[in-house]
């Protein structure tokens, strides 16, 4: 009854693919599409209609200070926020790799944090950094490392840490997963080999560890990097991108644009420039470790 | 054997460190939450406390739009359930049972728009859902949030239905069933815990949702739980203990996640999450 070429055949080919890649299309696709081409159009939010701007909103964008600064905060953000996950994460997972009692209940308390909803993140970290109230600072001066309260969130120079430091806290209990599962996916007989030959606990992980864990670090820095380039609700929720703009990243300078000014041709190439970086990333993504294998797309 | 045991209790040290970490905040949020307005605000804290009161849970129901908040969060995440499990489960069905041109570019473009970062897709959804007067809706909210998790449950189904084996359909249309019949008393049954999977990421990216629901929603009868929450603390006295209360709420159905269907979540947190 299932021969390639009956009708039947494509009525069911059809109509079980369609419907997700309508839905893929309306929410995804066309909206990016969409973005890319009013970039190139003047748009505001007071006017109905729009007129053919050609790369004029990329000139703006591209010879706005605003612009240059918030992209070096994206890369700060990023960079920083990646390494203390990578680092707390690879940490945390080879301290867990060695103590097998309460497993369960210790893997359970590591995916809360990433699966909580951002705001809950958001809310809690505000309420332990508070300046006044917070009982981060209240703990600093019981110990007697700083003097005065330090005004976490809203400081010029502290704002920075702080977000890094909330992102780092949601995230890197799931790189410490990741890693823990890889660590334990590692054979114990190359241990038992490395020992034979005289190696010790530090060889042993230079030489066995570390190389097991080269591709999965790879992996987690570049998705995580991709996605923490392009994060706007934590770092929104905590700052809203002050103090006068020192955790301002990309995403929050394109929504600025859109929604304080209301120049959509301006947002959208504010857009286009981080999608630009994500197709980058992915690019790299694809080529190195093509995710498409898990599938069996020869089928 | 000395020294070993003395590396042994330093590594528990440095363990029970991390774990604190990790913990305190949950517990410090859960504490603040039951600590009555007037000791919460006098800082030197005591880190444990027996004169707990449910006041802060009071004010959030009864001097806030908490409820409102919470029904249209429940109403977006099971219309991002029900919109998910259909598209996804026919999606990986389809998939994985027929062979045609495309399924290369098909798990690459799903892939890829995964990496989709919100922002990009909240500002143009903005203005095309304004110009269709979409807005403010739970339909437009939906669709939206069919954006962020879709991809995923795509991937997650595609994986699950092939290890769902084609003897047992084979067999079903040996005795006669209809390919229709097969899919939707042998086939659907055994993708079942595939199918959970699915349906606990959209409940989940749903219920976490704060981009679109910020940028999509703006009238305030329409807010979900965390525009709603973010509000709180926009005001020029915050009621931290309240703050809390409702973080605490909101983070209860991802405990219960988390505690109890933990073996559904694990097969889509290996795709790398965002």
């Amino acid at each position: 009854m299932d021969k390639k070429d009956s009708s039947q055949y494509w009525l069911w080919v059809v109509g079980t693919t369609v419907p997700a890649l309508l839905f893929l299309t309306i929410v995804a696709y066309l909206p990016i599409l969409y973005a890319v081409g009013i970039s190139f159009y003047k748009k505001t939010a007071f006017s109905p209609t729009m007129t053919w701007a050609g790369l004029k909103n990329y000139s703006f964008i591209l010879g706005e200070a605003d612009f240059w600064a918030a992209l070096v905060r994206s890369v700060v953000f990023t960079v920083g926020s990646v390494l203390v996950q990578l680092i707390w994460g690879v940490g945390v997972a080879l301290l867990l790799n060695r103590t097998f009692r309460m497993m369960t209940a210790i893997r359970s308390l590591f995916i809360l944090p990433y699966l909580l909803p951002t705001i809950v993140v958001a809310l809690v970290f505000q309420w332990l950094l508070n300046q006044e109230y917070g009982v981060i600072n209240q703990l600093l001066l019981q110990a007697g490392m700083v003097k005065t309260p330090i005004n976490f969130i809203g400081g010029l120079d502290t704002a920075m840490y702080s977000v890094i430091g909330t992102a780092s806290w949601q995230y890197g209990s799931f790189v410490a997963l990741m890693v823990l599962a890889r660590l334990q996916a590692i054979p114990q007989r190359l241990y038992e080999a490395a020992q034979v030959c005289g190696a010790g606990t530090l060889r042993c992980f230079w030489d066995v560890t570390l190389p097991n864990l080269k591709t999965t670090i790879v992996l987690l820095a570049l998705l995580r990097g991709i996605w923490m380039f392009n994060k706007f609700d934590i770092i929104w929720l905590i700052t809203r991108g002050g103090p006068l703009k020192a955790t301002e990243t990309l995403p929050l300078y394109a929504y600025r644009l859109a929604f304080e000014e209301f120049d959509f041709g301006i947002a959208a190439g504010a857009c286009t420039v981080m999608f630009l970086v994500l197709v980058v990333g992915s690019i790299v993504y694809f080529k190195l470790f093509d995710p498409t294998k898990e599938v069996e797309v020869g089928r | 054997m000395k020294k070993a045991g003395v590396q042994h209790r330093i590594l528990m040290i440095i363990l029970m460190i991390v774990l604190a970490a990790v913990a305190f905040p949950f517990y410090w949020m859960l504490l603040s939450s039951f600590t009555p307005r007037t000791v919460l605000f006098q800082p030197p804290y005591k880190f444990f406390r027996l004169d707990l009161s449910v006041e802060n849970y009071r004010d959030l129901f009864f001097a806030t739009e908490f409820l409102t908040y919470m029904k249209n969060s429940v109403i977006a995440a099971i219309g991002a359930i029900l919109l998910n499990v259909f598209a996804a489960t026919l999606a990986g069905y389809g998939l994985t049972r027929f062979t045609f041109w495309g399924k290369k570019q098909f798990a690459q473009g799903t892939l890829f728009s995964y990496m989709f970062p919100a922002m990009l897709m909240a500002i143009p959804l903005y203005i095309i859902l304004s110009a269709l007067q979409m807005r403010n809706t739970y339909t437009g909210l939906i669709l939206a949030h069919m954006a962020i998790s879709l991809p995923l449950n795509i991937w997650i189904m595609w994986q699950y239905f092939q290890i769902v084996p084609m003897s047992l359909e084979e067999a079903a249309w040996v005795c006669g069933a209809g390919r229709l019949r097969a899919l939707r008393e042998v086939c659907l049954p055994s993708a079942k815990p595939g199918i959970l999977s699915v349906a606990i990421f959209s409940f989940a990216l749903s219920w976490n949702d704060f981009t679109f629901a910020f940028i999509l929603q703006t009238d305030k009868n329409m807010f979900t739980l965390p525009i709603g929450l973010a509000t709180f603390v926009e005001q020029t006295a915050i009621h931290w203990g309240m703050v809390m209360s409702s973080a605490v709420l909101v983070s209860l159905p991802t405990f219960a996640l988390v505690f109890f269907l933990q073996r559904y979540l694990l097969s889509g947190l290996r795709v790398g999450g965002s």
